[in-house]
């Protein structure tokens, strides 16, 4: 030991060793630990989905089936009604339903934490009215909201993801609020304050760094909603008809008519998958939560 | 890190929260899959044999837009006047021509100026009333007096000069010009002691008193807006009451939903199946598939520039497009034959004219040196030669330079729509074409204000053709860029024209039948539309609630949809013992309910999670 330890290596080894506290905790969620397993494997198959099954396997002009055939062993799960196997458009699909999820997540998160920290920073009239706003939002119906932008706006996937994030920030602007809240009624702050810390050094390298744990777990668990809502929107017709999503199978299976011809095979590979991915990101986030958050306990 | 709770009073407010999200969310979510689970009727009155009442349920989807006759446009409602009301002329079951209906006979002057009609005297209205020639005049006059009572059938009386009627039974029409539709004028006969008392055409929807006071076979009794429609028989009718004890026409916004209540034997009949509801039903016990001839084409429009009458042009459509070699290569790379064998995996026609192959003297076929036929490597040698080179990455440039990309208008709620423009893409595609595929709910705004490249274009065609080739004409054309038109599609062609104003005085059946091919021909040849398939009737009906029913044409026809009321009039209940219906109901049935099932558990459960989540982030606060 001869070199003497800075103050960045000295903060690496700290956060070296916050992961490694953390991990260790989280590792005792058994719940937990099955959702990463799980994302995991979603993750590489999506990621993994041009050498799995193909680019060409959104094509309906090389489609190697007939229309709406039954499972096989071709066609493990069958074929759409251009004769394209099933089982490839769900793993294709896992792209645009990952991709869509997170992005929406990640735009929700950003806007909320943003909103809250200045919000609960400058405090005063200033954060009365954005939590009126916040209010507002919080009490329109997401979902028709979210519809309402998807008809407005032209038919993308942007458009999708812009329509979750818009209306699913306002639950993250008032805890990350509250937080910076508590954080900023430390002892600390004030100190920071005296030795001339302005509002913008207080707000990134004080109250963010806090705030950060509890936006980490927000997202997680935004990410299942945004799944949700990306595959209702597409199920109502809103997504972009020429992308292949689980929530756009769905639309497609329904507009077959395949509820009522009783094809099975159509409709529940995709609703299982989005409940399965749902689900696989809510144990994360849960455990993540719990972690961060002892009061919660291990009970529930 | 450490989180500082204050202590919270009680938890009431994510209580209410909880209630309220689970509420919104839960109404909002399940609505549209609970659809096919609780399809149950409102008044379960559907049933045949309860009470002895026999009904007829139709399932219907597209809404009213209007029960007033000068108002109504889309199918649904004039289906409705179709029962409700009588024309002058009503087409034949056989073959759709023209036989008497509130006329029994009609004869134009020599000087084909003057048409004279004779009124029938078995008529009348359902208030007691004597239907007389008086209430045909007052309808006609009524049209082509007020702007506004002239709304959906003012082109059948645009050339009109004069409507008497000097006697109870005798109609006199002088017109301005000869008209070729004199024997197929689709206006229904209103009322006149009714309907004089109307103030403002354009808003007087005829929706209010029941029943609507009519001559037709049935007479409407009922009416709730996306709901339902019902109709009585009316007793008295001239060719014989129906015998059905009601007729009620249904609401199912999800066509699953309607099939499912065609298997259990709440609705009798439902009209526009899918291929796999359609193969579904084939096999199911008590029920026939109707596949028949359709009445529609199903059309590629190109925006050959959109332009008003006053010389003005308007809109974004492609420049590219109006230069006919791309136009040509587009068509020629659409492989029509795929389209019927895969979007409607059979239950459609190849496209050839523009009047669908049902209408067999107007009928048209493009010549074989006229056709164009799928080739896409001569699509390929067109474009290379007309200067559409392809670039460093396999796509085509347009003469500015840019990459050619064009824009398709598509239904949104039109599967077929959706369906195709997947294949336009990779056909087009491997042409060097990039092609987006815009679907909206309502595709009128940009069409109107020719903000399109490409759309998918369709029209019911009626046994007379002038209406749907009128649209091509130069007079349909939008006064100025801020009007609406009559035009589909902004095609103004002199030649076309020309040939449009021949056909419209021409008298004779064969000549005119003549006209109207060397018209198509020449729609054709201006390469701005592609008539892609003529999609196929396909409906279903319940063999044990409805014993016969007459389809038009009687050979193969269709029966939702008809140029006149023969399918619901003649429509004959099953006997007595046809009142066990109910439990015809299939595994498949089960299957809907447990998918129904599946999807609601899903839901809730994503809701559950994502309550959980909201409680115990009030907890951290």
């Amino acid at each position: 030991m001869t070199t003497v330890p800075t103050t960045t290596s000295l903060a690496w080894a700290r956060r070296r060793n916050a992961v490694a506290r953390f991990w260790q905790r989280y590792r005792s969620h058994r719940a937990g630990l099955y959702g990463l397993a799980g994302l995991a494997l979603i993750a590489a198959l999506a990621l993994a989905a041009p050498l799995v099954v193909g680019d060409d396997v959104q094509s309906v002009t090389d489609a190697p089936g007939g229309a709406l055939e039954s499972p096989s062993g071709r066609f493990p799960l069958g074929t759409d009604q251009f004769g394209r196997s099933l089982l490839g458009l769900l793993v294709w699909g896992a792209r645009v339903s990952l991709a869509v999820g997170l992005l929406a997540a990640a735009l929700s998160v950003a806007i909320g934490t943003l909103v809250g920290i200045v919000a609960g920073h400058y405090g005063g009239w200033f954060s009365t009215v954005l939590m009126r706003v916040t209010d507002w939002f919080l009490v329109m119906p997401a979902l028709v909201l979210a519809i309402v932008l998807a008809t407005v706006l032209s038919r993308s996937m942007w458009t999708v993801i812009l329509a979750i994030g818009i209306t699913s920030w306002p639950t993250t602007a008032r805890l990350v609020r509250a937080q910076t809240i508590a954080v900023e009624s430390r002892p600390y702050i004030e100190r920071a304050r005296a030795l001339g810390g302005g509002h913008g050094h207080v707000m990134t390298r004080h109250v963010l760094p806090n705030v950060m744990p509890l936006v980490l777990a927000q997202t997680t668990l935004g990410i299942s909603t945004a799944i949700l809502t990306e595959a209702t929107l597409a199920f109502l017709g809103l997504g972009d008809p020429t992308v292949v999503s689980w929530g756009g199978m769905l639309q497609d299976a329904r507009e077959a008519g395949a509820v009522s011809a009783g094809h099975w095979w159509y409709l529940a590979p995709p609703g299982i998958a989005i409940a399965l991915v749902a689900l696989a990101f809510t144990l994360c986030g849960r455990a993540i939560e719990s972690v961060l958050n002892p009061k919660l306990g291990v009970g529930r | 890190m450490v989180i500082k709770v204050t202590p919270r009073p009680p938890r009431t407010r994510p209580l209410i929260r909880l209630f309220l999200a689970s509420g919104v969310a839960a109404s909002a979510l399940v609505a549209v899959p609970a659809q096919a689970a609780h399809a149950q009727p409102a008044t379960d009155d559907s049933k045949d044999g309860k009470g002895g009442k026999k009904v007829l349920t139709i399932a219907v989807s597209q809404s009213i837009d209007s029960l007033s006759p000068f108002l109504a446009q889309r199918l649904t409602s004039t289906t409705v006047h179709r029962l409700a009301y009588e024309y002058l002329t009503n087409y034949g079951p056989k073959d759709g021509r023209p036989i008497p209906g509130f006329a029994t006979a009609w004869a134009p002057s020599p000087d084909k100026l003057t048409w004279t009609y004779t009124i029938r005297t078995d008529s009348t209205w359902s208030d007691g009333t004597q239907a007389t020639a008086e209430d045909a005049a007052w309808t006609f006059n009524k049209m082509m007096t007020d702007p506004n009572a002239a709304t959906a059938n003012g082109s059948f009386t645009a050339n009109f000069k004069k409507v008497t009627a000097p006697d109870p039974r005798t109609l006199v029409i002088e017109l301005k010009k000869p008209q070729a539709t004199m024997t197929a004028l689709d206006v229904p006969i209103v009322p006149k002691h009714v309907w004089e008392k109307v103030g403002d055409f354009s808003k007087f929807n005829n929706d209010q008193s029941f029943p609507i006071v009519g001559n037709g076979p049935f007479v409407v009794t009922d009416f709730k807006v996306d709901q339902y429609l019902k109709l009585t028989p009316n007793k008295k009718f001239w060719r014989g009451a129906p015998k059905f004890d009601e007729l009620v026409l249904k609401y199912y916004k999800d066509n699953d939903a309607a099939v499912a209540a065609l298997r259990k034997g709440e609705v009798s009949f439902v009209p526009n199946l899918t291929p796999a509801q359609a193969a579904s039903l084939k096999n199911a016990e008590n029920i026939k598939v109707n596949d028949a001839p359709g009445r529609r084409f199903f059309a590629l429009a190109t925006n050959p520039g959109a332009r008003s009458k006053d010389g003005k042009t308007f809109g974004s459509g492609h420049r590219a497009l109006l230069d006919p070699a791309v136009r040509k290569a587009l068509f020629l790379s659409v492989d029509r034959r795929t389209i019927v064998d895969k979007v409607f995996q059979g239950h459609a026609v190849e496209g050839e004219g523009y009047i669908p192959p049902r209408f067999g003297s107007y009928f048209w076929k493009p010549a074989p040196t006229q056709k164009l036929t799928h080739d896409p490597a001569k699509a390929a040698q067109i474009l290379d030669q007309a200067g559409y080179k392809k670039d460093g990455t396999g796509r085509r440039t347009g003469k500015d330079g840019k990459q050619l990309d064009f824009r398709i208008l598509c239904h949104a709620t039109d599967p077929n729509d959706k369906a195709v423009g997947k294949y336009l893409q990779e056909w087009w595609g491997k042409l060097g074409i990039g092609l987006k595929v815009d679907c909206l709910d309502n595709v009128s705004d940009p069409w109107a204000k020719g903000d399109y490249d490409l759309a998918f274009d369709g029209w019911s065609v009626n046994p007379d053709p002038d209406y749907v080739l009128s649209i091509h004409t130069c007079g349909a054309l939008p006064a100025t860029p801020k009007d609406t038109g009559a035009t589909d599609n902004f095609i103004c062609d002199r030649q076309f024209d020309e040939l449009y104003a021949r056909q419209s005085v021409e008298y004779d059946a064969a000549k005119r039948a003549d006209l109207v091919k060397r018209m198509q021909s020449r729609l054709y040849d201006t390469g701005y539309m592609n008539v892609m398939v003529y999609p196929n009737a396909v409906e279903a009906y319940r063999t044990d609630q409805i014993s016969s029913i007459t389809t038009m044409p009687e050979d193969g026809g269709n029966l939702w949809g008809q140029d006149g009321y023969w399918s619901w009039w003649s429509a004959v209940p099953a006997g007595e013992g046809g009142t066990g219906a109910g439990g015809g109901s299939s595994s498949s049935a089960g299957v809907v309910v447990g998918i129904g099932a599946a999807v609601v558990a899903a839901v809730a459960a994503g809701l559950f999670l994502m309550l959980r989540r909201r409680s115990t982030a009030d907890d951290r606060e």
